[in-house]
């Protein structure tokens, strides 16, 4: 697992714990958002889906703190993230186009 | 020691040992600040009785209430005629007038609220016999007192606005990731809820801990998520930003959007204030409440609102897990009804009332007086599993030294000794310094509020100095045996200074008082043998058989 003995085991730590805090409010985040923009109801999703986010925002930061490198618990947190904002866009941009 | 657990790093091992390290540390670092959050908002199910405490000014009238019931001295028109002529008189640039008339039998007092020119809350009171406003107490010299709000304001903003409740929505959160990394490293959560080994140093603090949070579980995990979410809008805007847009004007199209009516945008055509006492009779009619609030906005104008609120006193009221009470809207100029609110409804739809149900959950403002003590006993335990997480850490470590900060880890560990001191008996001390400041604080001191909380802080900062400067164990005798004295003295403070007493306050059934007084003697007993156990179990360790017996119990963990 560690393969990368440049890295100062501190360092190491202090990326897991940025990852947790950031990787997983930015996760949390895109999870409202998606949830706001996907589902009917406009305000109330938008509530529902800042109502769940906390769980998600839980579950990441428990995720990051998993035997994975920082590497691919930051990878792991962002790509989603970019996936459900990429849809929460897409969303939002479909009744435009007459779709 | 051949279970040696503690030895793996951030995300190392498997995943149960990840997540020890990670409940050891989050829970490590936010245990000083949550136990604050905990015991403060323990204090804070209580908030009435603790003001009614240390409002000794009111007791006579609130007694005098109690024995006869006051007969409503105005009707509900009358009363309301009073507060809009009130107003027009002396407020009539307020851009929004809150009535409020009479408590839920029609009686007590007439209130008016509004916002003044540096848009501050402000209040009167007025005769409930002629109308003419009440000096500005209302009832005498009665002391300026944050009383029980203290504790509800700290418990989740800190006295310090927004910052504060970022603080604290940072250290719910982790609370919630220490609950879930809790329960994922204890594997035999069931089994060691019936452990319970005494008198065996770390194992049983160990065990003191899963007890105490494995029965309360639910609770606390409920407690801290509906805490996050009642600010969630707040701790996570991003939905609205992208939706409604950023700042208040987001924030206001998010609440239109809710189906809450925005405020009406004012005409500019002059209007009087309509007679009100048809609106509020309408209005209790329709959401089957006695009025509690007449809210006006824009008074004066065309466009003009009427707002009638009601009294979440009925039966059903402690049954509603919504706290919200029935809500009638009207238009000043046509009479039209533009809302209609039950209690316990609200205006959105299911995610709202989601939101209300979660508030209330928290807010425990169903259920009546079992239910609070109920709360009241969860979030002690809670307080308890903090303080015994805190106290396992450094009681693990001082047998052996595991080395965490390299060179400091020895100051490191004192640091940590000293925290859980001041943290945990320092909090206790400053609590109930705040009640001592109560009453020895001088009444006609200007911003006298502020000087009890000076008293609260202060207390809770000379114990961190304290801590600081004396031996761990010299300080929690020191801090333990002075809240004890502190609080088993309390009621002879309050005898000496305002002349109430315990059995006095049992005779004329001022529960509230005797309650306060009876926790203080409580607490007080039990920081006693907090400070006696101590004792003992120096005086043990000084005696060589007694020391290899807990040598040898350590090799047996």
């Amino acid at each position: 697992m560690n393969r990368s003995p440049s890295h100062h085991p501190g360092l190491r730590l202090l990326s897991r714990v940025l990852a947790a805090v950031f990787g997983g409010y930015l996760l949390a985040s895109a999870w409202s958002v998606f949830i706001g923009a996907v589902f009917p109801g406009g305000a109330e999703a938008v509530l529902a889906g800042v109502q769940l986010s906390f769980v998600v925002y839980v579950g990441a930061v428990i995720w990051a703190f998993s035997p994975v490198s920082p590497g691919r618990v930051w990878a792991g947190l962002l790509l989603p993230a970019a996936v459900l904002a990429a849809l929460a866009v897409l969303a939002a941009l479909l009744p435009r186009l007459g779709v | 020691m051949a279970k040696a657990q503690a030895t793996y790093g951030a995300g190392q091992g498997g995943f149960r040992q990840a997540q020890a390290w990670l409940h050891t540390w989050c829970g490590l670092w936010f245990s000083w600040l949550l136990f604050a959050v905990f015991l403060t908002g323990t204090l804070a199910v209580f908030e009435e009785p603790i003001t009614h405490w240390m409002t000794p000014e009111h007791h006579a009238e609130e007694a005098a209430a109690l024995a006869a019931p006051a007969k409503p001295t105005a009707s509900l028109g009358q009363r309301l005629d009073w507060g809009v002529a009130y107003m027009e008189k002396h407020h009539p640039g307020a851009g929004m007038w809150e009535l409020w008339p009479a408590d839920a039998r029609g009686a007590g007092e007439l209130q008016v609220f509004w916002f003044d020119s540096q848009r501050q809350y402000a209040s009167a009171e007025l005769d409930t016999a002629s109308g003419e406003p009440l000096a500005a107490a209302g009832h005498g010299p009665a002391r300026q007192t944050q009383g029980g709000h203290h504790f509800v304001d700290f418990h989740y903003e800190l006295h310090a606005g927004k910052v504060g409740l970022w603080i604290v929505g940072v250290a719910a959160m982790a609370m919630l990731v220490a609950l879930v990394s809790g329960v994922i490293t204890h594997k035999r959560i069931f089994k060691d809820f019936f452990t319970f080994r005494t008198r065996k140093g770390q194992r049983s603090w160990l065990d003191a801990h899963n007890a105490v949070a494995v029965l309360t579980l639910p609770f606390q995990f409920m407690i801290a998520y509906t805490g996050i979410v009642i600010s969630g809008l707040t701790f996570m805007p991003a939905g609205v930003v992208t939706q409604f847009g950023a700042g208040t004007e987001g924030a206001r199209a998010f609440q239109a959007a809710l189906n809450e009516p925005g405020k009406p945008q004012p005409s500019g055509r002059p209007m009087a204030v309509p007679s009100l006492e048809s609106f509020a009779l309408r209005g209790a009619q329709l959401m089957g409440q006695p009025v509690r609030a007449v809210v006006i906005d824009h008074p004066g104008d065309a466009a003009a609102r009427i707002g009638v609120y009601g009294w979440n006193e009925d039966a059903g009221a402690q049954q509603r897990l919504s706290p919200s009470s029935g809500l009638a809207m009207f238009s000043a100029a046509t009479g039209e009804v533009l809302q209609v609110r039950l209690p316990g409804g609200v205006d959105g739809g299911k995610a709202s009332l989601t939101q209300s149900v979660l508030g209330g959950l928290h807010m425990v403002a169903f259920g009546g007086f079992a239910l609070k003590w109920l709360y009241f006993l969860c979030g002690l335990a809670g307080s308890a599993m903090m303080a015994t997480g805190a106290m396992l850490f450094i009681v693990k470590r001082r047998h052996k030294h595991l080395g965490e900060f390299g060179g400091a880890t020895a100051r490191v560990y004192r640091l940590i000794e000293a925290a859980n001191v001041a943290a945990i008996a320092g909090l206790g001390l400053a609590c109930m310094g705040y009640l001592w400041g109560n009453r020895l604080v001088p009444p006609g001191l200007a911003q006298r509020d502020d000087w009890e909380l000076a008293v609260f802080f202060g207390i809770w900062a000379l114990a961190l100095v304290h801590a600081l400067a004396r031996p761990a164990a010299a300080a929690w005798k020191e801090q333990l045996g002075l809240l004890a004295a502190l609080c088993l003295l309390l009621p002879l403070l309050n005898a000496l200074t305002v002349g109430d007493h315990l059995p006095a306050q049992l005779l004329r059934g001022d529960w509230e008082s005797a309650g306060v007084e009876l926790f203080a003697i409580a607490t007080g007993l039990a920081a006693l043998w907090g400070v006696r156990w101590m004792a003992r179990r120096q005086a043990s360790a000084g005696k060589p058989r007694r020391a290899g017996a807990i040598i040898e119990s350590k090799g047996a963990a």
